[in-house]
């Protein structure tokens, strides 16, 4: 069957704004939901006004990160806390398979648009309900950046055991919950058609933190079996791991005692595999070793540049990675030859790359096209028209209430 | 394909959205088993497909047999054995498999034997999909190929989670998470500002980001075969599903070609925006403040009215470009508080401040304990302990109560006679031939 896509028989009706919810209707929309996004009109999705900008110009079509988030989306603009826009709300809803949204706790109800409220125009509604610590206990109302809730999310394991802890880069408190969502949200829809009642799903970024399976989860296990926090101890320390510097760069390298073997021999040293010091786990985990190694691999290291050592570990089967920029990786063969970054067109920015999709479904034929993401109200009449039936004279009348 | 579903009813007796669908588990290490731990808490029966004759390394511990030392060594890391001891088969008290085993099963077959093979083939015919992340070539000369699977059933769903892709450059590269975070550039991205590159960090949210995407790209197959009546392979490399999540730093290179290099804790505009030393042994609290309003009360708050009248910190503008000068100043003040008393305090005024929370701090927290995140699990040979319950709640049916991860070929019985249908005496003869057992092979390091 050609065309067809896991979602394509799915509306989402999209709420959210900012980075959380927005990344997770995106992934959604990747695989074929129709999602309408809702935005205040003039203002729109506040994330329109966050870096980086088009030419480091300010501009509700100029946001980077907005048009990376809101690629395959329809926006409508719609005032949701005047009582018509709440009842266009609530028709397109009576419309759709998913409402998902990402306000504060307790600001749906507030709009008139809560579960009840969706339950009763639609029984078999999935509402997905993105929010900092969930959507009840003791920190429902606290605050929350992406900083403060990696923090909050045993952050501590991130960094150098010398010095504080690091954030991950950029968004990605956030979007990972955002990911969560659009898991439970398929989830969810799964078991709504099964029992043909919906659900309200309740993700809290706190949650989906202390839960990434990383450094984080396991430790947590851990930390039961012998009562040691593990810290910021990271993966090096054993033999042949660690960050280490070659001729134009950084390279991560792990072994251990059980790899090492593997690194021996790519740093031209099998003779060393016939000594009994460098032939038994026990030996290989011992600290002096570890330390001996070093002294071999930094001056092989320093000779080759990170492309070179690449290559050679992969000949060898060795664990180990360049450190680089983002630059570099826009030119790394191997996205190149994969075509994963695609090349979208905008009005504002012309002809740019984003990142591709998440992953592949091999159906016989390429993925779809990806569409850029909307102009501000771009599909205001076409949603009132298509999806609810409102004619030209009607429409104008909302505009000239301000509702849209 | 339904299939008998051996963890019973939910306790509101309605049924899971993945009750009824197996799943034929080949994954390690951490990526892959998320994925498919998301895919057994919301009802699916995954079977881990393990072999007396091979151990894979960095799933049921480094290695099968380690020497104490090695034990005590990896204890500080986060892959502590319970109370520092091995035991008799450490391959069932690794840490990391304990928690994303639960709710799975585990058979052995020897794959490396014809009879292997054939078992595997029944296996496939009775299951609806099939999950692995190893190295592309390492599997395939193994035999799992799609070519193979849809062959023997065209309804299966078979996700594949290779580092790069399964094809392209970097097919046969093998990494770790850490290493492929490193190429895509997110280590640059978030080092230390102010130290060399050797000290940026090596965790890996990118194995955590891939077992949810592996999961949801699993839906999407099931959800895709109900459409077209066939099952279908899905690639989901966990380069490309990272990639998203530095996107912003992608389109302002795209756009703009700017790079960005060793951020930190640094926000665009944010300032403060940093985490901050307390009270006690490697205590911090991060502080962001998003308005001149919050300065103001966090000024209030730390009785230091004078940095409120500090012209370097009138505005968010100047307190960014002076956030050196204004970091050292809010740790100064942190530096003698507990971590909890500024979070509190910080929160009660409305300003974001969490502390970064370790082990024994999210086991004990009070919010986690209120929306009751934590499940106790209790397993044979490993004792009693809390674990991470399902990844978002829900008003349907929820997880019922966890089993604790399989211990190696804990179900062999179940899986060769209940599912695959073998006899007793073709039971016999599986496990007299070493297919079947608890304990690797001698020859198994």
């Amino acid at each position: 069957m050609a065309g067809v896509m896991p979602l394509d028989d799915v509306r989402v009706l999209d709420l959210t704004r900012y980075t959380s919810g927005p990344f997770c209707t995106r992934v959604l929309g990747d695989y074929g939901a129709d999602v309408i996004k809702i935005e205040q009109p003039e203002t729109g999705d506040p994330a329109r006004s966050l870096p980086p900008f088009y030419q480091d110009e300010p501009g509700l079509e100029r946001s980077g990160l907005f048009l990376m988030l809101n690629t395959n989306k329809r926006s409508m603009t719609l005032d949701l806390k005047s009582e018509r826009g709440r009842e266009l709300a609530l028709e397109l809803a009576a419309n759709s398979q998913v409402v998902i949204e990402n306000f504060a706790p307790g600001t749906l109800d507030r709009l008139g648009l809560g579960f009840d409220a969706l339950r009763e125009v639609n029984p078999g509604v999935v509402l997905t309900s993105i929010s900092n610590f969930g959507q009840d206990g003791p920190y429902r109302d606290w605050q929350g950046t992406d900083l403060t809730l990696l923090a909050m999310g045993n952050m501590i394991s991130f960094g150098d055991p010398d010095h504080y802890p690091l954030k991950t880069a950029g968004h990605h408190a956030t979007y990972h919950a955002g990911y969560v969502a659009a898991l439970a949200t398929s989830m969810g829809l799964m078991s709504a058609e099964l029992s043909g009642e919906g659900e309200h799903l309740d993700i809290s970024i706190f949650e989906a933190h202390t839960h990434s399976i990383d450094l984080r989860l396991g430790r947590t296990l851990s930390y039961q079996y012998n009562g040691q926090i593990a810290g910021r101890a990271g993966l090096a320390g054993a033999i042949g791991s660690g960050i280490f510097p070659c001729a134009d760069g950084y390279f991560a390298l792990n072994a251990g005692a059980g790899l090492v073997n593997r690194m021996i021999r790519m740093v031209g040293r099998e003779d060393l595999l016939e000594h009994p010091d460098w032939s038994s786990v026990a030996e290989l985990s011992k600290v002096e070793r570890a330390e001996e190694f070093a002294t071999i691999l930094i001056p092989w290291l320093l000779a080759r540049t990170k492309a070179e050592v690449r290559a050679e570990c992969e000949r060898f089967g060795v664990l180990g990675g360049p450190l680089n920029t983002v630059g570099d990786l826009l030119e790394d063969v191997n996205f190149q030859a994969r075509g994963f970054f695609q090349e979208i067109d905008h009005p504002t920015t012309g002809p740019v790359r984003y990142p591709g999709f998440h992953s592949t479904l091999h159906r016989g034929e390429p993925m779809p096209e990806r569409k850029r993401a909307p102009l501000l109200g771009e599909h205001t009449e076409e949603v009132l028209g298509d999806v609810l039936g409102l004619d030209a004279g009607a429409i104008d009348e909302l505009r000239a209430g301000g509702v849209i | 394909m339904t299939t008998s579903s051996s963890n019973g009813a939910s306790p509101g007796g309605k049924r899971l959205p993945l009750d009824g669908i197996r799943i034929i588990d080949f994954t390690v290490v951490w990526a892959g088993p998320y994925a498919t731990m998301q895919l057994a808490d919301w009802g699916a029966e995954v079977i881990r497909v393990e072999s007396l004759h091979h151990f894979a390394p960095q799933t049921r511990g480094l290695i099968a047999r380690p020497p104490p030392e090695f034990a005590i060594n990896s204890a500080n890391q986060g892959g502590a054995y319970p109370d520092d001891l091995l035991g008799d088969r450490p391959w069932n008290r690794a840490p990391n498999f304990n928690d994303h085993g639960h709710n799975k099963r585990s058979v052995t077959i020897h794959l490396g034997t014809p009879e292997g093979q054939a078992v595997l083939d029944r296996l496939i015919e009775k299951s609806d999909g099939l999950v692995e992340n190893n190295l592309p070539p390492n599997i395939e000369k193994q035999g799992i190929t799609w070519e193979r699977v849809s062959a023997i059933n065209p309804q299966m769903v078979m996700l594949r989670v290779p580092a790069f892709g399964l094809e392209g450059p970097y097919r046969g590269y093998r990494t770790w998470g850490n290493h492929m975070e490193a190429l895509l550039g997110h280590p640059v991205l978030r080092a230390y500002p102010d130290l060399s590159l050797d000290y940026a960090p090596s965790g890996v949210p990118s194995d955590a980001a891939s077992g949810v995407g592996g999961a949801l790209a699993f839906l999407m197959g099931l959800r895709q075969r109900k459409k077209t009546g066939e099952g279908l392979l899905i690639e989901a490399a966990t380069a490309e599903n990272f990639v998203p999540f530095i996107g912003d730093f992608i389109m302002d290179y795209t756009m703009n070609g700017r790079v960005h290099e060793q951020l930190g804790n640094t926000h665009p505009t944010m300032a403060p925006h940093n985490v901050y030393p307390c009270w006690g042994t490697d205590r911090w609290i991060a502080i962001a403040v998003r308005s001149e309003e919050e300065w103001s009360r966090l000024c209030g708050v730390m009785h230091q009215l004078e940095l409120d009248a500090d012209p370097r910190f009138a505005t968010m503008e100047s307190r960014h470009e002076h956030r050196d000068a204004l970091d050292a100043r809010i740790a100064e003040w942190t530096l003698t508080k507990d971590a909890y008393w500024v979070m509190e305090r910080l929160q009660f005024e409305g300003i974001p401040a969490g502390v970064a929370m370790h082990e024994r701090d999210v086991l004990e927290n009070r919010q986690h304990e209120a929306r009751g995140f934590w499940r106790t699990i209790s397993h044979p040979e490993a004792g009693t302990q809390r674990h991470a319950g399902p990844l978002w709640s829900t008003t349907g049916s929820s997880p019922r109560p966890a089993r604790h991860a399989p211990r190696l070929g804990e179900d062999n019985e179940y899986i060769y006679k209940e599912v695959m249908g073998y006899s007793d005496a073709e039971y016999d003869a599986f496990e007299e031939a070493g297919h079947i057992g608890m304990d690797y092979d001698p020859s198994v390091p």
